[in-house]
């Protein structure tokens, strides 16, 4: 079932990451062009190929600072289209609700990529298969997983800049708890809590390592996010062929230490890059763009 | 009742896409053609037979079948056949099944899992740790309170916890264990205690890091209906109007759904500027849920024989 090459491999032996930082104003902006510019930097094999775009939808958002704004992930979509895949689709399994078509409907999903009944699947319902967990790094065993997440070709994190109350930030890895199926652990996915957040998430990415991400940064969430925070204009795109690389420097846009987060450093071992000397650095410079972020009080060790 | 235009769209499109979308094993997926699951079926289960009250369709005796054949040895139902460990599926199995005399056996076997399982939240222990640990102010609940966990081994959450108190406050009285009325009036309690301060509920968490936690509908929708046995109480009645003031709003078909039953049953008046859950389908097909399906064609339906007894008195006629 497993389509995509998800080999553990240690960092000292992969080759040095490629992270892109664009300006984007606001979301009124030609994403479309922006997005595809620079996933064209990258060249990646996609053509004829299936893409999951998987976005964060966490909870009802009419104002458009939770979520990944849909302008955003249809303009991603569009991009992976124009450069051949033969099919993209936007998946998601919000973790606290189960009306995920309210979710998707308050952020005006179909708005902006049309009808979503054959373009969308809510993983919180899809078939799943059970997957041995690699890692062990958390005391859960295995997990169910979607089979559409376990099958497609090229799997995208398309997460929200934020803060998150427990984990420190949610960004492309954390943003993967979205792949659990609630059907099969609950709304919220609380096996995963009880795991341990850090080891979880470590769990789930040596599961199903996404191939690409790119970060929602034009506006972000700080403070008590994920839900709950406070918006933050930061005016971003950030583009990367490995997810760690792309966390970490999204924190140092946040003006965030990426090695004080837990699951980060495990991640930099064994899933990708942490360090700025293995992560070429395209775009716009961190400190062009920096701004830096409110913490809870629990993360204040955190901040650079 | 429904509208005319509302029966219709439930006779023409819901009932039949829920009768096209049984597998040839007895069961429901989540979608058409996807593997069956107990809790998908047991939801169409449940529209197919409230749809055809008193006679019992056809595909609901494969789906009785399928439901049985999934019970684990321990009388508790996995999340998807096969899997070894039971969860919140099993209260919605055994309320789906009170339907049929045959799978008696079965529901007082799952009924006796459900009142033996525990949150691993509040246990004796965990609460003595909880009172040293430097995190009790920012969940204020009190965990002595205790319902249903969606998996064993984790906390309490507001719809597990309803699902338990409705396949319970369904079950007629020879079926129920000794322990189920203990576990009804804890779960209450907790339920109670989970409300967010506005009214309402969401899956559980009434206030984070001093911010009150926004209520949902369909948490709010289910609790409400397994506390349905204190209409009048002030709590029950600020979360209704709490629902009614927001059901303009609902934006998912599902959350419709389940407010429409919702405020029926608490004889609210369904109202005015509510949207059409006929629109909805013709947004998205409803994603092609299973699920969705039938707690549309259960809040469409003029039945209400799933309901604890108090509550299905509200049936329209």
């Amino acid at each position: 079932m497993n389509a995509r090459n998800t080999e553990l491999v240690p960092s000292f032996q992969r080759p040095v990451s490629k992270v892109l930082i664009r300006r984007a104003a606001n979301y009124q902006e030609n994403l479309a062009s922006l997005i595809h510019e620079s996933l064209c930097e990258f060249h990646l094999p996609v053509k004829d190929k299936t893409v999951l775009l998987k976005p964060n939808l966490v909870g009802l958002d009419p104002l458009g600072v939770m979520n990944t704004h849909p302008a955003v992930i249809a303009a991603a979509r569009e991009s992976f289209l124009r450069l051949g895949a033969s099919q993209v689709l936007i998946g998601d399994g919000p973790a606290m609700d189960r009306d995920t078509e309210a979710i998707i409907e308050s952020v005006r999903l179909r708005e902006f990529v049309g009808p979503l009944a054959r373009t969308f699947v809510d993983l919180n319902v899809d078939d799943v298969e059970e997957v041995v967990l690699k890692t062990q790094a958390s005391r859960l065993k295995e997990l169910y997983l979607p089979k559409t997440v376990l099958g497609v070709d090229f799997l995208v994190s398309m997460p929200k800049l934020k803060t998150h109350h427990w984990a420190g930030v949610t960004l492309s890895l954390k943003n993967m708890f979205g792949v659990v199926p609630g059907s099969c652990y609950g709304w919220p996915k609380n096996i995963l809590h009880w795991a341990g957040i850090d080891r979880a998430i470590l769990d789930i990415i040596a599961a199903v390592r996404p191939d690409f991400a790119i970060v929602d940064g034009i506006m972000g969430m700080e403070g008590n996010g994920p839900i709950q925070g406070t918006p933050k204009a930061c005016g971003v795109l950030l583009f990367g062929d490995d997810p760690v690389a792309v966390d970490a420097t999204s924190c140092r846009v946040m003006g965030l230490n990426p090695v004080k987060f837990k699951y980060l450093a495990r991640a930099g071992t064994l899933l990708g890059h942490l360090g700025a000397e293995k992560i070429q650095q395209g775009g716009e410079s961190i400190a062009s763009v920096r701004k830096p972020f409110a913490v809870l009080e629990a993360f204040r060790h955190v901040l650079e | 009742m429904g509208t005319e235009t509302e029966l219709r769209f439930l006779q023409t499109i819901c009932l039949p896409f829920l009768r096209s979308a049984q597998n040839p094993d007895g069961g429901w997926g989540f979608q058409p053609g996807s593997e069956s699951r107990p809790e998908p079926t047991s939801w169409a289960l449940q529209a197919l037979i409230q749809s055809s009250w008193p006679e019992i369709p056809e595909p609901a005796a494969r789906a009785f079948q399928f439901i049985r054949r999934t019970q684990l040895p321990n009388g508790s139902w996995p999340p998807i056949p096969g899997a070894k460990t039971g969860c919140w599926v099993t209260a919605l199995t055994c309320w789906a099944l009170l339907a049929e005399e045959n799978s008696a056996n079965a529901v007082a076997m799952g009924l006796d899992w459900l009142c033996k399982e525990w949150p691993q939240d509040s246990t004796p222990w965990r609460r003595l740790l909880a009172t040293f640990s430097s995190q009790r102010g920012i969940f204020p609940i009190n965990n002595s309170y205790r319902g249903w966990s969606w998996t064993p081994g984790t906390s309490s959450w507001v719809e597990p916890t309803a699902f338990g108190l409705l396949a319970l406050g369904a079950c007629p009285a020879a079926l129920l264990p000794a322990a189920a009325g203990r576990r009804r009036k804890l779960a209450e309690l907790m339920l109670y205690d989970r409300m967010c301060p506005g009214g309402g509920w969401n899956c559980g968490n009434p206030l984070v890091y001093g911010v009150a936690g926004e209520s949902m509908v369909i948490p709010t929708a289910w609790a409400l209906l397994a506390l349905g046995n204190q209409p009048q109480r002030s709590e029950n009645v600020l979360s209704v109007d709490w629902l009614e003031r927001n059901v303009a709003n609902i934006d998912g078909p599902g959350s419709l759904a389940l407010a429409r039953l919702c405020l029926e049953v608490y004889g609210r008046k369904w109202p005015s500027n509510a949207p059409e859950l006929s629109d909805y389908y013709k947004k998205n097909e409803f994603l092609r849920n299973v699920q969705i399906a039938a707690w549309v064609s259960l809040a469409l339906g003029t039945k209400r024989h799933f309901l604890p007894a108090q509550l299905a008195s509200t049936e329209t006629p």
